[in-house]
């Protein structure tokens, strides 16, 4: 269109691919020394299964970088290597725990099957890019995404298909597979909201009467916020897990704030979710356990008692024993925590690279997010600002509610650690979400100076 | 292993492990002061090496002139200001290449809103002069307040209207 007459100074290939694919080479070596470490200081040789874990990510990876240089040459060159780097740092730590296991004959192993979800994730975030020519496609399927995303979000509560495992009814099983649709979820849920509250977004910030200064919206504004409350709830109740409803509603508060700019939302959401989730820790002993847990973990009778504090107890001490440095990879015992490759993933990488490398693990997740906000700010539009938003958004509160549960600043749930932990339903919609942002940020880049 | 060589393996991840981290800030560091040096840099270029752009073929040879309350047809346009809508008071800087307007993502002037066409209009430079042309919108696009039917010379501080949107070229 615009490159008719315009004089274009601009390189055939973009810098921002050439440093990722430095960045992504540097990644694979950083993968390949976390294994050697893994084999090295628990069965003291390196083994040829080394290549197992690591050539399948490099590889997926480069494939992914190569559909970036075609499809989306301008994408953001930093969300990708992050990405990979997480990836295969929870790989590496989930096949160190295999290797306990292994070694205390134990059989829930799930490294093989991360390194299979992997694939199967990058492959999807590059379909993703392959196929959405744009995102704003996306803005003609809003209703469609809030149908797919409540439908995907009370999928575990039919009666054949739903599963509960851990006392949490958030799986769907057939035969032997098992799904967490909750995590695609997040993905419809965030284009929804984006739609909705583009079209709505004059009638929620403008319309409405002042009352001692605040401004009061109209009750049939307040419909829509009702409704998603309700439907947090009722995930709250039904599916017993309070960080997905968390999650969804603090998604949707957020947005709703980006959207008009008034925090009055914000404070009346806030406030309705903790009476809401008052009342259920009265009425519900799993939620009154949670709290119980979270408040007085070191009292022996929350310890002792079943869905008590003892995992959340392991897991600090975990933390303890790595202290400042951490054991190395390979050097601690993080297979004493229950579920430690998937709910409590930062708890055994808290042991084995301690304070300063579990740092380092937060800030990738703080870059993710600020690259995201970035991405954002490129972008004139609305619904791409909100699309933005939104996607980065749910991996920073996804993160501040697990590793914040880990470490007892919030009740723990259960979610799992972004592109992190053990787990294919979150590696793979993680991944999309990447890929979609990448698409996002193409666009944004490609307008020249926004 | 030896205990020491465990040792060593293990800082020696840690520095890895932060050699990356830099390694990204220094990346996005050099992001922020690139564009900030070169990219506005390049910007103000433009207008000076482009004494005579290309125009497109004009549907139509004749160019309506459409006078204006104040301005002088000498002085050139810098900037396009953004007078009323819904980004009000935002400027973008006019170089010597053409301008599109309209709903689609990737033009220069985004306007998103129901009365604007995907591709509305576009302003280009003519000796010296900027003339606006719509491209078969279906609203219509307004200069001074006469719907623009051929290429028209937008004069300085002239409000043009594109949907909700008014915006005026300044010097």
């Amino acid at each position: 269109m615009s490159a008719v007459s315009a004089p274009r100074i601009r390189q055939v290939v973009p810098r921002s691919r050439n440093i990722e694919a430095a960045l992504l080479l540097f990644v694979a070596g950083i993968n390949a020394y976390e294994l050697a470490q893994v084999q090295l200081s628990t069965i003291q040789i390196l083994r040829s299964d080394f290549w197992l874990y690591w050539a399948p990510l490099a590889i997926a990876s480069l494939v992914v970088h190569m559909i970036l240089r075609r499809k989306a040459s301008e994408a953001d060159s930093l969300l990708l290597p992050i990405g990979v780097f997480l990836n295969g740092l929870g790989l590496a730590e989930i096949y160190r725990l295999d290797l306990a296991k292994q070694a205390a004959n134990a059989t829930d192993l799930f490294a093989t099957k991360q390194v299979i979800w992997t694939i199967v994730a990058l492959a999807a975030a590059g379909a993703t890019i392959w196929f959405v020519k744009s995102h704003l496609s996306l803005r003609r399927y809003v209703f469609i995404a809030m149908v797919v995303g409540i439908a995907l979000l009370i999928s575990p509560m039919l009666p054949i298909i739903g599963r509960n495992i851990n006392g949490a009814q958030l799986w769907i099983g057939i035969g032997p597979l098992t799904f967490q649709p909750g995590e695609l979820a997040k993905i419809a849920l965030v284009v929804f909201f984006a739609g909705y509250l583009v079209s709505r977004r004059d009638s929620l910030a403008v319309v409405g009467r002042k009352v001692f200064g605040v401004h009061i919206p109209r009750a049939r504004e307040l419909g829509p916020i009702l409704a998603i409350w309700v439907l947090s709830l009722v995930v709250l109740v039904l599916q017993r897990d309070l960080g997905t409803s968390l999650l969804y509603f603090g998604l949707f508060l957020v947005m709703i704030y980006v959207a008009t700019g008034r925090a009055v939302y914000v404070a009346a959401g806030l406030s309705m979710f903790i009476a809401g989730a008052l009342v259920a820790s009265r009425v519900m002993s799993y939620v009154s356990g949670r709290f119980d847990a979270w408040l007085n973990p070191f009292d022996q009778a929350h310890y002792d008692a079943v869905g008590g504090s003892y995992q959340l107890v392991q897991g600090i001490f975990g933390l303890a024993h790595g202290g400042i440095f951490g054991t190395g990879l390979g050097g601690g015992l993080p297979q004493l925590v229950p579920l430690a490759e998937s709910d409590f993933i930062v708890s055994s990488l808290g042991e084995e690279l301690g304070m300063v490398g579990l740092f380092a693990v937060l800030i990738c997740y703080v870059l993710i997010v600020s690259r995201g906000m970035r991405i954002s700010f490129t972008h004139q539009d609305d619904f791409s600002k909100l699309l933005a938003v939104g996607f980065s958004f749910v991996i920073a509160l996804q993160c501040f509610i697990v590793i914040g549960g880990v470490t007892r600043v919030v009740p723990l749930t259960g979610l799992t650690t972004p592109l992190l932990a053990a787990g294919g339903s979150s590696l793979l919609a993680n991944w999309i979400i990447i890929g979609l942002l990448l698409r996002i940020s193409d666009s944004g880049n490609k307008r020249g100076d926004a | 292993m030896s205990e020491l060589a465990l040792f060593l393996v293990r800082f020696g991840f840690m520095a890895v492990l932060w050699i990356f981290i830099f390694s990204i800030i220094g990346v996005i560091r050099a992001d922020l002061f690139g564009q900030r040096v070169v990219g506005k840099a390049t910007e103000r270029s433009v207008p000076q090496v482009l004494s005579t752009p290309i125009i497109p073929a004009a549907p139509s040879g004749a160019v309506s002139v459409v006078s204006s309350s104040a301005g002088r047809s000498s002085s050139i346009a810098t900037r396009l200001v953004i007078v009323e809508g819904e980004h009000t008071g935002k400027e973008l800087p006019l170089s010597g290449r053409e301008l599109h307007i309209g709903r689609a993502p990737n033009s220069d002037l985004v306007i998103d809103d129901e009365y604007a066409s995907t591709q509305h209009a576009k302003l280009v430079l003519m000796n010296e002069d900027w003339l606006i042309q719509d491209l078969n919108s279906t609203n219509g696009t307004y200069l001074a307040g006469a719907r623009v039917g051929t290429p028209a010379v937008v004069k300085l501080n002239t409000p043009v209207k594109i949907g909700k949107t008014v915006f005026e070229l300044r010097a």
